[in-house]
């Protein structure tokens, strides 16, 4: 439907006069919402699935709006499969992957690549690691070969690997400046202590120093097998062609089925067992972070859509939200603020993130509890979940407006293991969630009595404002 | 319909945004709308030609009303206005540039209609009260202590601006000197709105599933009703640099910053495609001048990229780089240098050339991704150059741009004696607060 059949209905309900400043009779925002324009998110016809007989499973989506494409390879595994003595071992060893494949050293690859002017990029998450790479069409043959190198015949040249390492290392260092990702560092420390989610993705100073070439090809071999991965290609493209090119490319006469890596120990289910406060000392700051968090959920768990809407209505809406309306909006506590879920195949955190001038730490901490609180005792209402089950689908359609981004929801139910119709049942799931639904998911899954505290500023300030609050810890970035 | 002109064996684009259709009311407002009937999402955006260089005795007055513009008008209550489309699934949101500020508005089709009504109607009506300044400068505050004071990066760019521009207005941060977002009362923000956001002084650009007369016709009755009136500009123009100049700012960080500007020429110069080759031959990928020799060959940086920026009065051409802990800042600005001495002094191979052309061109190309891309590019196309302009056309400057053009526009602009230099590094002993 387009718009001018709407706008036409609209006029005949008198709703949409002009503007009320210049006398019209009901302005649009005051009139309900005309229902939501619903097109499948997938065209008819568009979309090739396949499974090769080495278990690599193929997913094609056409799109031939504009002349490009990318194609990439995920593995089911990341970086909560390594122990934690070698954390940042996933996203190393993605790095090696760019730093050198098939026949081309590092450089070679990088002009490889910027020549056409692709775009290659190799990565790990905490579930899944892969590479991707995209580019015009008219290079698909290019792209693809740079994929297999990439994928299976990365070279892990240990002078590259001393290469990447020391600027790993730079690079943990520098990011000691920043005040997030250092506040980062301590929340899921204080959460997740020995489990791999207590340690940083990309690993800490002393578990990369112990990174060479030689384990990252070994864990690439681990990772990459073809019963855990999944083969992608979006935009510009011929199904059948790609089809065969993935077959001479990824099929069993190159690729061998393999066993699937663990995918680690399971997170704590209750984290942390009662509050505490860490404060890492910046003395320097005039601003002070804060972050409350607690387990969330994982990524599966079949309450999750009512939990997302919950905490659309908490903190991860936005200007709709209740914190952003309370610390920001009638406070002018803060730029921002927001909560979410972390998920993961593993319960990740739950956290509620700020910043205040100093010396209004307690007063946005004491806020964002009540609001917590409040969150349980007088869980959403009816209204508030109506305006976040639209927000949800609204946000859904127009995250969508790109064939990369259906492709990259596409590949990560596959990664999960998920229904491959969930993106076509996702909106109906969205409507069925009721109050009740919501308050429970508020009482089960918010917990602010326990949270772990963590802020960045100067502890001389902040310590006197929140030591009647629990146990604190005075840290150095 | 023109096509884009590509490589051999290429096979050529429409540029959608040939279809573009722009409409001046009768009160000055430019109307920009392509219909796209492909796309689920319509972006609706609302570009202000009003930026940080339209202030005068208080700075971060534009940005202040990007903030103060949600805050409640005569109809709709303080904070409603983003409330309302994003309960719709709508993104909402504005930014403020040196040159203007832009709100937009990315909805699915249905929701167009309400988002030109409320555009509109805080337009026309906007409240501006002591009540919600106060809480709306905390904010402010807030926001310019995140981005700027708590940032060795803030810190930097405030400082190179400054030190680049002396005369002109861009000289001063966007989100404004701290004492000034202090100061600023409800008079001297009535008095901005009243001079900047008049409809002869906004472009409106829409892309998406829409009806251009059905729009318009709305547009008419909302936005036609504004009262015109003539726009202030501030007619200071930056003198010509004499002399290298250089600062140091003291910060808390392991990771030195190096900055170097040079001045360039405003949006829609002739040398600007020349400047744009040039900028990917510095930065475009892993095989570029500035990462391959800085980062990946020296191993003195953790990143290092230099880039043209056009503003509507003016340019820049930059670079930055992030030194390694432990490295030396003055072996980084050894190595840009020498990568700027090269620019001016060896033609780049025909290999490099053609590597940053087709990197511009993919670019382009994935400028089409989006609504919201392409309702930002024919706004800017409109506002420079008074016109869409074609990808062919400009894909057709880029590739005529040659060898000699780089090294010339390079001797041209980027020259020692009109450098200027900021360094971000952690304070002596003694300089510590």
């Amino acid at each position: 439907m387009r718009l001018s059949a709407v706008v036409a209905a609209c006029f005949t309900l008198a709703c949409s006069g002009g503007f009320a400043g210049l006398g019209a009779t009901r302005p649009a925002w005051e009139v309900d919402p005309p229902p939501a324009l619903e097109s499948p998110v997938v065209r008819p016809g568009a979309l090739t699935r396949a499974e090769l007989p080495n278990g690599l499973h193929v997913i094609i989506l056409e799109d031939h709006r504009l002349p490009r494409i990318v194609l990439s390879l995920d593995v089911r595994r990341g970086a909560a499969s390594v122990d934690p003595a070698e954390a940042g071992l996933a996203s190393f060893t993605s790095e090696l992957m760019k730093r050198g494949a098939g026949d081309r050293d590092a450089l070679e690859l990088a002009k490889a690549t910027d020549e056409i002017g692709a775009v290659l990029s190799v990565g790990a998450g905490w579930d899944e690691m892969g590479a991707a790479v995209s580019g015009l069409a008219r290079d698909t043959a290019v792209l693809f070969e740079i994929l297999g190198d990439v994928v299976l015949r990365p070279t892990f040249a240990a002078a590259e690997a001393n290469r990447a390492r020391a600027q790993r290392l730079a690079a943990l260092e520098r990011a000691r400046d920043n005040a997030a990702t250092v506040e980062g560092w301590n929340v899921v420390r204080a959460l997740y202590g020995g489990h791999r989610y207590g340690l940083p993705r990309n690993g800490t100073a002393e578990t990369v120093a112990r990174l060479g070439a030689d384990r990252a090809r070994e864990f690439h071999h681990s990772m990459f097998i073809p019963n855990a991965a999944v083969f992608s290609a979006a935009g510009d493209v011929d199904a059948d062609e790609i089809l065969a090119r993935v077959k001479r490319m990824f099929g069993s006469d190159h690729w061998q089925a393999g066993e699937v890596p663990s995918p680690g120990p399971p997170a704590p289910q209750v984290a942390p067992e009662s509050r505490r406060i860490v404060i890492v000392d910046r003395p320097d700051l005039a601003q002070a972070r804060i972050t409350l968090a607690h387990e969330g959920i994982s990524r599966t768990n079949p309450d999750r859509i009512a939990a997302a809407l919950m905490n659309g209505v908490l903190g991860g809406s936005g200007f709709s939200s209740r914190l952003m309306s309370v610390v920001r909006s009638d406070a002018g506590l803060t730029y921002t603020i927001g909560s979410g879920f972390s998920l993961r195949r593993s319960p990740g955190p739950f956290a509620v993130s700020t910043f205040t001038r100093v010396a209004e730490v307690r007063n946005v901490i004491d806020l964002v509890i009540g609001e917590l609180e409040r969150g349980r005792d007088e869980p959403p209402t009816e209204a508030e979940l109506a305006e976040a089950r639209t927000l949800s689908v609204g946000r859904f359609s127009m995250g969508l407006e790109t064939s990369d981004a259906v492709m990259s929801s596409l590949v990560n139910l596959d990664l999960y293991r998920l229904p491959e119709d969930s993106l076509d049942t996702y909106r109906g799931r969205v409507r069925a969630v009721t109050t009740a639904d919501t308050a429970k998911m508020a009482k089960q899954l918010l917990h602010p009595e326990r949270a772990v505290i963590v802020l960045v500023g100067p502890a001389s300030e902040l310590l006197p404002q929140v030591e009647d609050l629990g146990p604190v810890e005075v840290v150095q970035p | 319909m023109a096509l884009l002109v590509a490589a051999p064996g290429a096979r050529a684009i429409d540029d959608p945004a040939l279809a573009t259709r722009t409409e001046i009311l009768d009160n000055g407002l430019t109307v920009l709308t392509l219909e796209d009937p492909s796309t689920p999402v319509v972006s609706f955006q609302m570009w202000v030609k009003a930026g940080s260089r339209d202030e005068s005795r208080v700075t971060g007055l534009a940005h202040l009303f990007e903030h103060m513009m949600f805050k409640g008008s005569k109809n709709v209550e303080s904070e409603r206005h983003a409330q309302i489309v994003q309960a719709r699934g709508g993104r909402v949101n504005a930014f403020t540039t040196r040159d203007h500020t832009v709100y937009y508005e990315d909805v699915t089709a249905e929701s167009l209609p309400l988002v030109i009504e409320l555009d509109a109607e805080r337009v026309a009506n906007l409240i501006i009260s002591e009540e919600t300044l106060t809480s709306e400068r905390e904010v402010v505050l807030e926001e310019r202590r995140l981005r700027t004071e708590d940032r060795a990066g803030g810190r930097g760019i405030e400082a190179l601006l400054a030190l680049a521009f002396q005369a002109h207005p861009y000289r001063w941060p966007v989100i404004g000197w701290r004492s000034d977002i202090e100061a600023a009362d409800v008079a001297v923000c009535r008095e901005f709105f009243h001079a900047y956001y008049v409809p002869n002084n906004i472009v409106l650009s829409i892309v998406g599933d829409f009806d251009t007369e059905t729009v318009l016709a709305l547009i008419r009755r909302s936005f036609g009703r504004l009262e015109p009136a003539e726009v202030p500009r501030n007619p200071t123009q930056e003198p010509e640099q004499r002399g290298e100049r250089r600062q140091t700012v003291y910060f808390d960080v392991r990771s030195p910053i190096f900055y170097v500007a040079w001045h360039a020429p405003a949006a829609g110069h002739a040398d600007s495609q020349a400047l744009d080759v040039a900028t990917q031959i510095l930065s475009g990928g892993r095989s570029s001048r500035l990462y391959r020799h800085l980062v990946y060959e020296a191993e003195q940086a953790l990143f290092a990229h230099g880039a043209y920026w056009e503003l509507q009065d003016a340019g820049l051409f930059y670079a930055v780089a992030g030194v390694r802990p432990g490295e030396s800042i003055e072996e980084v600005e050894k190595l840009i240098f020498a990568e700027i001495d090269r620019l001016r002094e060896e033609e780049v191979s025909k290999a490099e050339l053609e590597k940053a052309k087709r990197q511009i061109e993919v670019g382009m190309i994935n400028g089409l991704l989006t609504s919201h891309a392409l309702a930002n590019r024919i706004a800017i196309d409109h506002m420079t150059f008074g016109r869409i302009r074609p990808l062919d056309e400009r894909l057709a400057a880029i590739q005529a741009v040659t060898a000699e053009d780089i090294k010339r526009v390079a001797s041209a602009y980027l020259l020692e004696g009109r450098r200027n230099v900021v360094r971000v590094i952690a304070p002596p002993e003694e300089a510590a607060p």
